[in-house]
């Protein structure tokens, strides 16, 4: 009901969608751009575009929130095209398990930061499946909505995805 | 036989579902175990990020600018939808929104920020640092807002709040900064008149729209004092936001005509005779463009007058006592414009003359309906042109609508 008021113009309605999804908004472009400054600005550009063009959302079956996602994507590929000198940063991940010791925390802690630098180096779309599978949590029904893609494509998409970043840990971890 | 990348896929949900482990995957798939494992094992190493959130501060800074590009983008003029026919406006659905969490994020957005610093931003103004507190509280009271007359009322008092401002940047000598409030002016007037459309028709909607249209022919009054002293630089902003007055007013005059048509009608003569007066006083003091602006803004609300029969009528009311106002009052109007037109110099009179065409036209209209309705009484089909009026423009007043005077 909501997004059919945000489509049809109210501006309200998109405001409550806003205060909807900007957390998640927020924590994906987070984890994928690892600093603050650049999250927000690249949150409020997310939501100005989904405004500018939420007529285009009326034809996709795909969740909101995951088109949402599509935006950011599209906003971080920009991000990282026109700021060539910029790194994939370190964001200040924290792994959160009190079973764990000190030293077992900061080895998973830097499991983790290691992963998110290599899936962040996988080319657009497998990326794309990785993060919208893994870190958001869709179903591979919503990300081939979503990409315009069948199912079966997404799954071939993932498996490609799963390879490189196993091939590239693998080399990683031969040079340590 | 199933292809790899499917029995990773089922593999991927059955483990994250909790429906199977790594090790049952495996020995459901021995021919392939060895591919499989360590795809499955980066896959699942994969967690999902920590819960990082955005500032209080920031949701609330980034919601206030995202409402006010989309209202600048919007507009006004955009909203002019309703003028004609109330089938074409975009379906509002009234359902209630579950806003729980909507109003947590604001009441922790506003106590990070602290009381006293919101206190303290209510005399803020574009440009100072606390004035997006000041922006951020009032969309905290939108959210609290229930009802799309509450809605309007308070994007209402936020309009207000921006001529105020306007008003205090110039008197603190920072014009500058006047078209931050004029945007948001325009997006907070825009909204009070989505909103009152919005609302349910009937006791609201009439009282709300005639509240509108007094305001901001109020604010069309403060706007001529900030034009008055305002730098050249800065008049395009005023000139703006007299454009952005009038439409608003214009808008709120056509609700309010579809439910009470003689108010409507007063407060528009009312109104009209203000810019007449302004163009008195500006014709006293030579000021041409003065009088072109005040003359202009005349006509147009003399048109906006001639539509509230048109609306009223479309709602069933009955359209009699406007039109007598309005016949009643066109000779006060029609003195008043001749003695301006014979106070300025040639280049203003044609700006002079337009006014005085669309009062002409008014009468005319007024006129005929009431001749229809049996109802004219002691007043005169012809229009009332003054004394002193020249013989060549009379004749282009009193010439019908549409119709040229060869010039002599």
């Amino acid at each position: 009901m909501l997004i059919q008021q945000a489509t049809s113009g109210d501006a309200d309605a998109f405001g409550k969608l806003y205060d909807m999804y900007v957390d998640r908004v927020y924590r994906h472009l987070y984890y994928r751009v690892g600093n603050n400054a650049d999250a927000e600005d690249l949150t409020q550009q997310v939501f100005l575009k989904a405004w500018q063009a939420i007529d285009r959302y009326k034809k996709t079956a795909s969740p909101f929130v995951a088109w949402l996602m599509t935006i950011s994507h599209n906003l971080v590929v920009d991000f990282y095209r026109t700021k060539k000198n910029k790194t994939y940063l370190e964001a200040n991940d924290t792994v959160d398990d009190s079973t764990l010791s000190p030293e077992q925390v900061t080895e998973a802690r830097f499991e983790q930061q290691q992963l998110r630098r290599v899936i962040l180096q996988l080319p657009g779309e497998q990326q794309q499946v990785v993060l919208l599978r893994f870190i958001e949590g869709f179903e591979f029904k919503e990300i081939a909505s979503l990409l315009g893609k069948s199912e079966g494509a997404i799954r071939v998409m993932l498996h490609r995805a799963l390879a490189r970043l196993r091939q590239i840990l693998e080399k990683e971890r031969e040079r340590h | 036989m199933k292809k790899l990348e499917e029995i990773l896929a089922q593999c991927i949900d059955d483990v994250m579902a909790g429906r199977s482990s790594i090790k049952d995957c495996l020995a459901k798939y021995p021919a392939i175990s060895k591919q499989l494992e360590p795809l499955l094992r980066i896959a699942l190493s994969i967690q999902k990020p920590p819960d990082v959130k955005p500032s209080p501060a920031f949701k609330v800074r980034a919601r206030v600018q995202l409402m006010e590009q989309i209202h600048a983008k919007q507009g006004i003029t955009k909203q002019r939808w309703f003028r004609y026919t109330r089938q074409t406006k975009p379906i509002l659905y009234k359902t209630r929104f579950n806003m729980v969490a909507t109003i947590i994020a604001i009441v922790l957005a506003i106590s990070a920020l602290g009381g006293g610093t919101v206190y303290a931003s209510r005399d803020s103004l574009p440009g100072d640092f606390l004035y997006p507190v000041k922006l951020g509280t009032e969309q905290s009271r939108l959210v609290l807002a229930t009802s799309d007359t509450a809605k309007a009322e308070l994007y209402l008092t936020f309009a207000n709040s921006r001529i105020e401002e306007t008003a205090a940047l110039v008197k603190k000598g920072k014009p500058e900064k006047i078209s931050i409030a004029i945007n948001r002016y325009d997006g907070a007037i825009a909204m009070v008149i989505q909103r009152i459309d919005a609302s349910s028709e009937g006791q609201d909607l009439a009282e709300m729209s005639e509240v509108v249209a007094l305001a901001t022919s109020k604010h069309l009054d403060v706007l001529d004092g900030v034009w008055d002293t305002v730098p050249k630089e800065a008049k395009d902003a005023i000139a703006q936001a007299r454009e952005v007055s009038i439409d608003g007013y214009g808008n709120a005059l056509l609700l309010l005509a579809g439910e009470n048509p003689e108010k409507a009608m007063e407060i528009n003569l009312a109104t009209m005779e203000g810019r007449l007066n302004r163009a008195k006083a500006k014709a006293d003091k030579n000021d041409s463009e003065g009088v072109e602006i005040a003359s202009d803004e005349f006509a147009r609300l003399s048109g906006s007058g001639e539509e509230i029969p048109d609306v009223a009528m479309g709602s069933g009311s009955d359209s009699y006592i406007a039109e007598l106002l309005v016949a009643k009052r066109t000779s006060h109007h029609l003195e008043a414009l001749a003695q301006v037109y014979g106070n300025v110099p040639e280049k203003t009179k044609e700006a002079v003359e337009q006014a005085m065409t669309s009062s002409v036209r008014g009468y005319e209209r007024a006129v005929e309906s009431l001749k229809k309705k049996g109802a004219l009484g002691d007043l005169s089909e012809e229009p009332p042109i003054p004394e002193g009026i020249p013989d060549k423009v009379k004749a282009r007043l009193l010439k019908p609508e549409g119709s040229t005077v060869e010039e002599p």
